[in-house]
C-alpha cells in the first residue's frame, strides 16, 4: 500500500511527522534521564532517546551513523552504565535529593546556552536542502580512514584510545586486596575453587 | 520542517541544554556521566545534521560522529571505573561525598 | 699622592706643607693607635697618645714661627690643597688646608694647651681603667680642633665642627655610666646641634650665594656681590647670622649655653681643653675669620655684640652663687666668652682674640689648678666643704692665684691688657653700653673668683675630717704644666699687646683684619696714653682692683677666713636675686618646658597618629587581604559540579559579551 504524499488531515510532509515524533520521544527521553529519581529508569529512558536519535540520523541520510548508534550507544554504552548502576547501588527513597542545592543555577546556565545557540541559529542563512540517503557509505569512509585519506593518524590514536580505556577501566575498578601478613597466599586456582567472598572490606 | 537544518541544530542545541542542565544539577555520578553522553550525542547531531545539507562534507560527518562515538566509549568506560572505585570507598555514588579536595 | 699647590706667594715650601699634614696625621694616628692597642697598654696607654701630642705641638710651633716671626708665606698665609674631595655637577670642594697668621695665632693656645693637657692627664688619669679610651678621645679632638683651624672651606670647616663636637659628646660622657654625664653629654649634642643647623644653612646660603665654598673666594666674592648690588643687604646680615648661630652653640652663647656648666660632669682635663682652651673658641675664631662678611652686615655684628655682652652679665651673675667649683669656672667661661663675642661684635677683632689666647692660657690653668684642687680632697668640688688648703697644696694654689689675678685684669698679668683692650676699643668705637656692661662683668669677675679662692684656699678647713690628713700635693705631671701655664698667664699679655694698640699680635692680624676694618670705618688714632686711652686703662685696672678687693674682703685671704655672717646676711636681703642666680634665671627650666614637655606632648601625639593611622591603614591592608581570601576560600568547595557550573556561566558571559558587545 502506498503512502499518501502527505499526512491526512494536517497535510504534512510524511517526513515532518517521522521528525517530529522522534524528536519528542528523544527529547522526552532525555529529560526523564535527567529529572528521574530512580537511576535505572533514568537509564532506561537513555536507552530509548539513543534509539530516537538513530531514528533522525536515519532520516538526516547517515545511515552507518545510525548503526553505530545503535550498535556503540545502546549496546555497549548504556549496558556499561546499567552495570555501573548495579555495582553502585544506593537505597533512593524519599529521603535522597535528587538535585543539588545549586540546581537552579544549573538550569539558568543551561537556558542561556541553549538560547545562545538558538539565537545564533536563528540569526544564521543557511543552505538548502538535505541530501541523499547514503545507503552504502562503507567504502569512503574506509578510504577516508585507512588508505591515504585524512583521517589515517586519527585512526591509531582512537585505536590507542580505546586501548589505554581498557586497561585503565580494569585496573581502576580492580579490587584491593587487604594484605594478610600471616596468610600464605592461596593459589589462584584455590580461590578459584574457593566461593567468592562478596562480603564488602572493612571501612578504612 | 525537516528540509532545514535549522531544526537539527535547534534540536541538537536543546539536547545539549538537557545534558547540561542534567550534569550540573544531579547528585548521582553516573547520572552525571549519562548527561554527559546526551551532550556527547547532541554534538553528533549537529555534525551529522552539517553533514547532511552539504554534500561535499557528507562522508567527513560521518566519520566524525563514528570517531566522537569511539571517544565518548572510551571515556565512558574510564569515568565509570573511577566512579566504582570511588563508590568503594565512599559506600555511596553521591557526588557530595566526593568533595574531600576542598577549603 | 701629590700636593697641588696654588701658584701665589704663600704656598710655601714641601716641608711646611707636609708639616700641615703632620699637624693633622699625628691625632689622627694616635687616635687610631690608641683605640686599637691602647687597652691592652694598662697604665702605658698613655703612651702614644702623648708623643702624638708632642709631636703635634714642636710641628705647629715650627709653622707658628713660620707664619708670624718670620713672615714666610705672605698676607695670604700658605695655602695648598690636598685633594679633590667632592666634584659632583657644579659642586666642587677640596681638602685644602691655610695657616695664616689668625690660624697661627689660635694654633699657639691649640697646640700648647692641648699639650699640656695630655700631660696633666697622666697623671690625673693614673687610677681610671678607662684612660686609654680617654687618650683615644683627646687625641681625635686634637685631630678635630686642628682641622678646624686649618680648614680653608666652609665644609671641610664644618667637618671639624661636627667632628669636635662629638669629641666634646665623648669626653663629657666619659664616666658614661654615671647617669648625670650621660645625660650632659648629650644635651652639649643637642644644643650644639641646633646652632649648627643654623651654621648649615648658613652654608648653604652662601653655596647658593656665590657658588663656592673656599674662604678666599667666599669672603672676596660676596662682599662684591653685595657692593654690585646682586644681593640685598638683608640677604648678607641673614647669611651673618646664621653662621652667627653655630657661633652661638659651639661657644655657649646665649641661649645656647645651657650646655657648658652641665658639660663639667667630664673629667677636669676635658673642661680644661675642651670648655675653656680650644672647642669653645672656636665659635670666636670662626666669626673672626668671616670677618669679611660681618663687617658688610653691621646690623648682624649688632646682634653678635649685644649677645655677647649680655651672656657676659648673665654668667657672672650666676657664678656668683655656685657651689661646685668647676662650675664658678664654666660660668666665668661663658662669660669671658661673652667678652670675646662682644669685642668680635664692636669691631675689635684682633682684641677679641688677644683675649682668645690669654684666657686659653690662664683658663686652662684655672681648671687643671681645680683639677689637682678636687685630687687632693679626693673628689670633693663642693666649695662649701674646702678651705685652709693654701699650707697644703702650695703649688697648686700659688698657680691657681696667678690664674685668678690673670683673669681678674689686674696689671701686668695677662688678662689685663686683652680685657682692657676689649673694653677701651668697645668704648672709643662708640658701643658705651658694652664698654659700661663689660665693667661692671669686670668687677663681678674679679668678686667671684676671690670668692672661689678665699672658699677654697684661706680661712679654716671645712674638710671632711676623714679626708683631711690624707690631702696631699698632686704628682708632678700635674704640677708641671700648672707651672708652665702659669708662666703665659704672667707674661703673654705684656709680650704679646705691647705697646698697647700696636703690640705683636696687632702686627701679625692686622692682614686679616684690616679691610674688615676699612668697611667698618673704624677709628684709627694713634694712643693717646694721657688722654682717653690712659683714663680707660686706669678704669679697667680699678674695676679689677675694686673686685679683688671685695672678694678678698668678704671671703678671705690666706690666714683670715670668710666673713660667714655678714656674708649670709647679706645673701638674706637679696634672697631673690641670690634664687634667681642659683636657679641660672630658671633658663634650663624654661628650656624643660618647651622642649621637653610640650615636645614631649607633640611627639605623643605623632606617635599616636603613627601606630593609628599610618600602622592601622598598613594593618588594614593586610586585614583587607585576609578577609578577602577568608570569604573566597569558600569557592573551593571540592565539588566538581561547582566547578562547571563556574566553567558554564563563564562560557555564558564571554559569549554573550562578544556577541552582543564587541561583534557588533
Amino acid at each position: 500500500m502506498a503512502l499518501p504524499p502527505t499526512v491526512p488531515f494536517l497535510d504534512w510532509a510524511w517526513d515532518d511527522l517521522i521528525f517530529l515524533v522522534l524528536a519528542g520521544v528523544m527529547l522526552a527521553g532525555a529529560l526523564f534521564v535527567v529529572i528521574g529519581r530512580d537511576i535505572i529508569r533514568s537509564g532506561l529512558a537513555m536507552i530509548v532517546a539513543f534509539a530516537a536519535l538513530a531514528g533522525i540520523y536515519v532520516l538526516l541520510g547517515a545511515v552507518i551513523v545510525a548503526a553505530a548508534q545503535v550498535l556503540i550507544y545502546i549496546g555497549a554504552i548504556s549496558v556499561l552504565i546499567l552495570f555501573a548502576i548495579m555495582l553502585t547501588q544506593t537505597k533512593s527513597g524519599p529521603g535522597a535529593l535528587v538535585f543539588h542545592r545549586q540546581w537552579w543555577a544549573g538550569g539558568l546556565a543551561a537556558m542561556g546556552i541553549v538560547l545562545l545557540m538558538v539565537i545564533a541559529v536563528i540569526n544564521t542563512d543557511w543552505p538548502g536542502k538535505v541530501g541523499e540517503r547514503l545507503w552504502s557509505a562503507t567504502g569512503a569512509i574506509a578510504l577516508l580512514l585507512f588508505s591515504d585519506g585524512l583521517y589515517v593518524f586519527t585512526l591509531q590514536v582512537i585505536a590507542l584510545l580505546l586501548t589505554a580505556a581498557v586497561v585503565g577501566g580494569v585496573f581502576l575498578a580492580k579490587r584491593e586486596e587487604a594484605p594478610d601478613p600471616g596468610e600464605p597466599r592461596p593459589s589462584t586456582l584455590e580461590r578459584l575453587r574457593r566461593p567468592v567472598d562478596v562480603t564488602p572490606p572493612e571501612q578504612p | 520542517m525537516s528540509q532545514s537544518l535549522e531544526a537539527y541544530l535547534i534540536l541538537s542545541a536543546l539536547l545539549f541544554g538537557i545534558g547540561t542542565f542534567g550534569f550540573l544539577a544531579r547528585r548521582n555520578a553516573i547520572a552525571m556521566l549519562m548527561a554527559i553522553e546526551l551532550m556527547l550525542n547532541a554534538v553528533n547531531l549537529a555534525a551529522v545534521a552539517f553533514g547532511a545539507f552539504t554534500p561535499a562534507l557528507q562522508v567527513h560527518a560521518a566519520l566524525i560522529a563514528l570517531i566522537v562515538m569511539a571517544v565518548a566509549a572510551a571515556e565512558a568506560t574510564v569515568g565509570l571505573a573511577i566512579v566504582i572505585a570511588i563508590y568503594r570507598n565512599r559506600r555511596t555514588p553521591l557526588v557530595d561525598e566526593y568533595a574531600s579536595m576542598r577549603e | 699622592m701629590h700636593f697641588a699647590t696654588e701658584p701665589t706667594v704663600g704656598s710655601g715650601g714641601q716641608l711646611d706643607q707636609l708639616l700641615v699634614i703632620a699637624l693633622l696625621a699625628l691625632p689622627l694616628a694616635g687616635f687610631a693607635l690608641t683605640a686599637l692597642v691602647g687597652r691592652r697598654l694598662y697604665e702605658r696607654a698613655w703612651v702614644i697618645a702623648v708623643s702624638a701630642v708632642v709631636l703635634t705641638w714642636l710641628a705647629g710651633m715650627y709653622l707658628v714661627y713660620r707664619t708670624l716671626i718670620e713672615n714666610a708665606f705672605g698676607e695670604t698665609g700658605l695655602r695648598f690643597t690636598l685633594y679633590e674631595w667632592i666634584a659632583v655637577g657644579g659642586f666642587e670642594v677640596s681638602v685644602n688646608f691655610t695657616v695664616d697668621a689668625l690660624a697661627a695665632a689660635v694654633l699657639i693656645v691649640v697646640c700648647t694647651v692641648g699639650m699640656l693637657v695630655h700631660v696633666y692627664s697622666i697623671g690625673y688619669m693614673a687610677h681610671d681603667p678607662g684612660r686609654w679610651r680617654f687618650f683615644a678621645y683627646l687625641n681625635l679632638f686634637m685631630f678635630s680642633m686642628l682641622l678646624l683651624v686649618v680648614a680653608a672651606n666652609l665644609l671641610l670647616l664644618f667637618v671639624a665642627w661636627e667632628l669636635v663636637g662629638l669629641s666634646s659628646y665623648l669626653l663629657i660622657g666619659f664616666w658614661y655610666r654615671r647617669r648625670s654625664a650621660a645625660l650632659a653629654a648629650k644635651k652639649a649634642f643637642l644644643v650644639n646641634r641646633v646652632g649648627d643647623f643654623g651654621f648649615a644653612l648658613g652654608i648653604m646660603a652662601i653655596w647658593t650665594t656665590v657658588g663656592t665654598l673656599n674662604f678666599s673666594e667666599v669672603f672676596e666674592f660676596l662682599p662684591a656681590a653685595l657692593g654690585a648690588g646682586q644681593i640685598e643687604q638683608w640677604h648678607m646680615a641673614g647669611i651673618a647670622l646664621l653662621l652667627f648661630t653655630g657661633a652661638v652653640g659651639k661657644s655657649a652663647q646665649f641661649p645656647l649655653h645651657v650646655w657648658l656648666p652641665d658639660a663639667m660632669e667630664g673629667p677636669t682635663p676635658v673642661s680644661a681643653l675642651i670648655h675653656a682652651a680650644t672647642m669653645v673658641n672656636a665659635g670666636v675664631y670662626f666669626v673672626a675669620r668671616a670677618n669679611p662678611i660681618f663687617a658688610q652686615a653691621p646690623e648682624a655684628m649688632l646682634v653678635v655684640a649685644a649677645i655677647g655682652i649680655f651672656t657676659a652679665i648673665l654668667a657672672a651673675s650666676i657664678a656668683f652663687t655656685q657651689r661646685d667649683i668647676k662650675r664658678v669656672l664654666a660660668y666665668s667661661t661663658l662669660s669671658q666668652l661673652g667678652y670675646m663675642f662682644a669685642a668680635l661684635g664692636v669691631g675689635a677683632f684682633t682684641a677679641a682674640i688677644f683675649h682668645l689666647i690669654t684666657h686659653g692660657f690662664f683658663k686652662g690653668l684655672l681648671f687643671l689648678g681645680s683639677g689637682s684642687v678636687i685630687h687632693a680632697v679626693h673628689d670633693e668640688q663642693d666649695m662649701n666643704r674646702m678651705g685652709g688648703l693654701w699650707r697644703k697644696i702650695p703649688i697648686t694654689h700659688a698657680t691657681m692665684l696667678i690664674g685668678a689675678i690673670a683673669i681678674a685684669g689686674i696689671p701686668p698679668l695677662a688678662g689685663f691688657w686683652s680685657k682692657d683692650e676689649i673694653l677701651a676699643e668697645s668704648f672709643k668705637f662708640g658701643f658705651w653700653w658694652v664698654w659700661a656692661i663689660g665693667v661692671v662683668v669686670a668687677v663681678m669677675t674679679a668678686f667671684y673668683m676671690f670668692r672661689l679662692m678665699g672658699k677654697t684656699f684661706y680661712g679654716k678647713s671645712n674638710v671632711d675630717p676623714a679626708v683631711e690628713p690624707k690631702i696631699h700635693e698632686s704628682p708632678r705631671s700635674m704640677t708641671v704644666p700648672l707651672i708652665l701655664l702659669a708662666i703665659p698667664s704672667v707674661l703673654l699679655g705684656m709680650a704679646l699687646g705691647l705697646p698697647i694698640g700696636d703690640g705683636a699680635l696687632h702686627h701679625w692680624l692686622e692682614p686679616v683684619f684690616h679691610e674688615a676694618q676699612e668697611v667698618l670705618h673704624l677709628p684709627h688714632e694713634p694712643i693717646a696714653l694721657f688722654g682717653i686711652d690712659g683714663v680707660l686703662l686706669l678704669v679697667g685696672a680699678t674695676a679689677g682692683a675694686l673686685g679683688l678687693a671685695l672678694g678678698i674682703y668678704f671671703f678671705g685671704f690666706f690666714g683670715r677666713g670668710e666673713k660667714r655672717a655678714t656674708v649670709e646676711r647679706l645673701t638674706d636681703r637679696l634672697r631673690p636675686l641670690y634664687n634667681a642666680a642659683y636657679q641660672k634665671w630658671w633658663f634650663d627650666h624654661l628650656n624643660d618646658l618647651i622642649f621637653v614637655r610640650f615636645g614631649g606632648v607633640v611627639a605623643r601625639a605623632l606617635w599616636w597618629f603613627d601606630v593609628r593611622i599610618v600602622d592601622g591603614a598598613v594593618n588594614g591592608i593586610g586585614a583587607v587581604t585576609q578577609g578577602a581570601g577568608r570569604g573566597i576560600r569558600h569557592i573551593q568547595t571540592g565539588r566538581v559540579q561547582n566547578y562547571a557550573l563556574g566553567i558554564a556561566a563563564g562560557l555564558l558571559v564571554i559569549a554573550v559579551t562578544y556577541l552582543f558587545l564587541v561583534a557588533r
